[in-house]
């Protein structure tokens, strides 16, 4: 290779990277600003009402929480190269229904134990895959129907209500408030925890020996196990992380919604795979970041809420995401290759 | 092929190169074959023979330069448009579908049809007329591939490429899994396909087989051609001369005694079906040797010894301490490390960049107490970034668009930051270039200097030879000989470790 051309090259590499930093991460955020402006000019051209109010961005807040809340724990499964946890919705669905019925208990031993169900859920799913390595797709995708089948067989379709099921009003009361709980007169309990996992995981992420050796095997699993790095404990923990996540996630949607369901959840697999890949995220693993999630959860929201003051049905709606994840799975791919960043 | 001079090349390409981000694989190479003739294409791993093959194959958009085929300039920017142009390619791999049958192989995007449904006579009868062009018209069309042998799989994929009526033939290593029998087959097939008027590119470093089959030889060298002859005007010596560009025995023979301290000791180690009864030992500061054809257990010995595989019996000592690594952080943790034959699968993580690659064994030790802190690794990174001359020198590189040898530089500089006490490398400079190859060597040689323990594996006879102060040679899972220095040479070993002793 001549000096001259490999300069040229280094150049550009420079360049792109820089540029791809500032795209990776704060883009996102650029991109996040773009929607909120988009949503004020259809207000100010009067196609929507009610965007820029206090109330509607309190929904917008609320909604990104509670996705946010299992889209950065699935990223851990995303981050270590297995793409996502489909077993997610009805993990929600079954902490949530778990956590009501055992509310007759009081408050404080139903969280244990819809806790503990998402830890079995969880370290299932680490073990299958982490250290028998079923395909995660396939394993946690029957994993989904499975759970499912039990809270149809254990409630048999019934809805169950928390203050029919609770000892007492105050057990009720502190199950509806996972939700409602407002700090300083506006954010819900859900923002804060999300807050919170956000720092922390970025930490993680960043900092921790677990984050890097969950980047080495996300990035290249063989040459991970080939430095030392016990790679089916990794793996394993990030599965068992996005369980957690998810009972959070189930808890808060359930208290929303004050019924304990086998539909709760339902929709957040998709909603947070994407939300982890328009995020910066790829598939393959070993690249993105937690902040990066985190506005891509911000731009599902306020996608979601602007097409919903737009009068776009649900249906409409799941179709126009599927559409973005494809072209953004497709882009993001493409790019990656064509700068020879990825071998895939 | 002494009539050429009135007649056109059939392919021709001008001051083509390709650029990958990070290295120049091609570089501005002028090459022509005419109808009639074999063509042989040679280097070294590395030299850019296999980028300029796919160049060929028009696996780029993006070459610079012109090809012309049969006159006419073309663009050679897919596979497909390839394919039209009348190049077709042989790979060293079959690109054969195992279950069906050869004849929709070889017949397959052009199958004859009658009305909706497929022609079986015609099938049958086109396929005999392809297979008979490579002689293999004994064959049944209708036998699937996996039931025919692999010599005649090789031929069968040759008949398939020869049914599209190509100008161009491209052979990358041929004769790679065959016999000498097949070979000579093969040879008189390629003589005809000459008769017939095709213009054959013939890929191989085996040196004999070109004298035998091509009838000019261009060698590249470093992305670049460094010459074109014809072969009644070259001689063996001069080709491998023009591939190595300088003797690489020169770079051997610093002299450097190892202690006679005991720093690994191996008794009655087995893994049974791999490697049996195998005891040995290494000094402080030796370079020890470990030799043999692939197959006869080289690696597997290696896995066993960091505890990537399980052995079945035998005990290990480090500085007399018992070391028994259940996986890889025990073995790095006991002072030993291992540096793979597949850097691109086991190796690397190629999408992440230097400073994560050099870093990886040293993360436990940079995170006591769980928090990763690097910055006790980044002086280390740097200096091992500049003694290994690591280009360019940049540790937010990707290692996927580092060149090959580089690559390697990463991978070594990976197990030296562990500072570890027994390092053993895998086939430490396959597949790099010779600059990297110096500077690997040099590390090398260096670390057995600071009294670190070598043990390394290569099928590198002159590297082997070269560095290693003893050679134990392997056959079948089996130690069949010791070595030392005095006695070592690159013929010694080879006959050796095929089972021979040297007369």
């Amino acid at each position: 290779m001549t000096d001259s051309a490999a300069k040229q090259i280094d150049k550009r590499s420079v360049a792109q990277s820089s540029l791809g930093k500032i795209m990776n991460t704060l883009g996102i955020y650029g991109i996040a600003l773009l929607f909120l402006i988009l949503g004020a000019v259809l207000q100010a051209f009067g196609v929507i009402n009610n965007f820029l109010t206090g109330t509607n961005m309190l929904n917008i807040v609320d909604a990104v929480s509670m996705l946010g809340i299992v889209a950065v724990g699935m990223a851990f499964v995303t981050y270590s190269g297995h793409y996502a946890d489909l077993s997610v919705p009805t993990t929600m669905a079954l902490t949530g229904i778990v956590c009501v019925e055992m509310l007759k208990f009081g408050f404080i031993p139903a969280i244990i134990i819809a806790t503990l169900v998402g830890v079995v859920i969880g370290l299932i799913n680490a073990v299958a895959i982490g250290r028998f390595k079923a395909n995660p797709i396939i394993w946690t995708l029957a994993m989904n129907y499975v759970t499912l089948g039990i809270i149809r067989l254990a409630w048999a379709n019934k809805q169950i209500y928390p203050d029919m099921q609770a000892s007492s009003q105050r057990a009720s009361d502190l199950f509806d408030n996972i939700y409602r709980l407002r700090f300083f007169g506006s954010i819900g309990l859900p923002m804060v925890m999300l807050i919170i996992l956000v720092i922390a995981f970025h930490f993680v992420f960043k900092r921790t020996r677990y984050g890097i050796q969950l980047k080495m095997t996300g990035a290249a699993r063989n040459a991970a196990k080939f430095s030392g790095i016990n790679v089916e404990r990794t793996i394993g923990i990030a599965f068992l992380v996005c369980a957690l996540t998810a009972t959070l996630g189930g808890l808060s949607v359930t208290s929303l919604s004050r019924v304990g369901a086998w539909y709760n959840g339902a929709g957040y697999d998709f909603k947070a795979v994407t939300a982890i890949v328009i995020g910066g995220m790829t598939l393959a693993g070993g690249r993105g970041s937690i902040i990066g999630v985190l506005g891509g959860v911000l731009i599902i929201g306020l996608m979601n809420n602007i097409m919903t003051l737009l009068g776009i049905g649900t249906f409409s709606q799941d179709m126009i995401r599927g559409a973005i994840f494809i072209i953004v799975v497709g882009i993001n791919a493409k790019s990656l290759r064509s700068l020879g960043r990825d071998d895939a | 092929m002494s009539d050429r001079e009135p007649r056109q090349p059939a392919f021709v390409m001008k001051k083509v190169s390709k650029v990958y981000p990070g290295t120049k694989a091609v570089d501005e190479v002028d090459f022509e074959v005419f109808p009639g003739e074999v063509h042989a294409l040679i280097g070294e791993n590395g030299a850019g023979k296999s980028t300029l093959m796919k160049m060929m194959a028009g696996s780029f958009d993006d070459y610079t330069g012109d090809i012309s085929i049969n006159g006419e300039t073309v663009k050679l920017h897919s596979p497909a448009l390839a394919k039209k142009h009348g190049v077709e390619m042989i790979y060293q791999e079959l690109s054969l579908a195992l279950p069906i049958s050869i004849a929709e192989n070889v017949l397959v995007g052009r199958l004859p049809k009658k009305g909706l449904f497929l022609d079986r006579e015609a099938m049958v009868t086109e396929t005999r007329e392809c297979l008979s062009k490579v002689g293999l018209q004994h064959l049944d069309p209708m036998t699937p591939i996996e039931d025919i042998s692999q010599h005649e799989a090789q031929l069968a994929e040759i008949a398939k490429a020869l049914g599209n009526d190509p100008a161009i033939l491209v052979m990358d290593e041929p004769t790679s899994a065959l016999s000498r029998e097949e070979v000579e087959r093969l040879f008189e097939i390629i003589a005809n396909l000459k008769n017939m008027g095709l213009a054959i590119v013939y890929i191989s470093h085996h040196l004999p087989e070109i004298f035998q089959v091509a009838d000019r030889v261009t060698v590249l060298r470093d992305a670049k051609r460094i010459d074109t002859k014809d072969i009644t005007d070259v001689t063996r010596e001069e080709l491998v001369q023009m591939m190595v560009g300088q003797s690489v025995t020169e770079f051997y023979g610093h002299e450097n005694q190892s202690s006679d301290t005991v720093r690994m000791k191996v008794e009655n180690l087995t893994r049974k079906g791999f490697f049996h009864d195998l005891s040995f030992h290494a000094y402080e500061g030796e370079v020890l040797g470990i030799c043999g054809l692939s197959g006869a257990g080289r690696s597997e010995l290696a896995r066993v010894l960091v505890g990537l595989d399980d052995r079945d019996s035998g005990r290990t000592w480090i500085d007399g301490k018992e070391f028994k690594p259940r996986n890889m952080a025990e073995a790095l943790r006991g002072g030993v490390t291992y540096l793979t034959e597949n850097r691109k699968t086991e190796g690397l993580a190629t999408r992440l960049d230097v400073q994560d690659n050099i870093l990886a064994g040293l993360v436990p030790q940079l995170s006591p107490s769980g928090i990763y802190d690097k910055t006790r690794g980044v002086p280390v990174m740097e200096r091992l970034i500049s003694d290994l001359s690591i280009y360019p020198p940049d540790p937010f590189r990707t290692v996927a668009n580092l060149s090959g040898g580089n690559q390697q530089k990463v991978l070594l500089a990976k197990w030296v930051a562990c500072e570890p006490r027994v390092l053993i490398l895998d086939e430490p400079t396959r597949g790099v270039d010779i600059g990297a190859k110096v500077i690997i060597h040099n590390t090398i040689e260096d670390l057995a200097k600071e009294g670190k323990t070598i043990i390394l594996i290569s099928s590198d006879l002159p590297e082997l030879v070269g560095l290693s102060h003893r050679v134990m040679v392997m056959r079948q899972g089996h130690f069949i000989r010791e070595m030392a220095k005095s006695e070592c040479s690159e013929e010694s070993v080879l006959l050796a470790a095929n089972g021979e002793e040297a007369s």
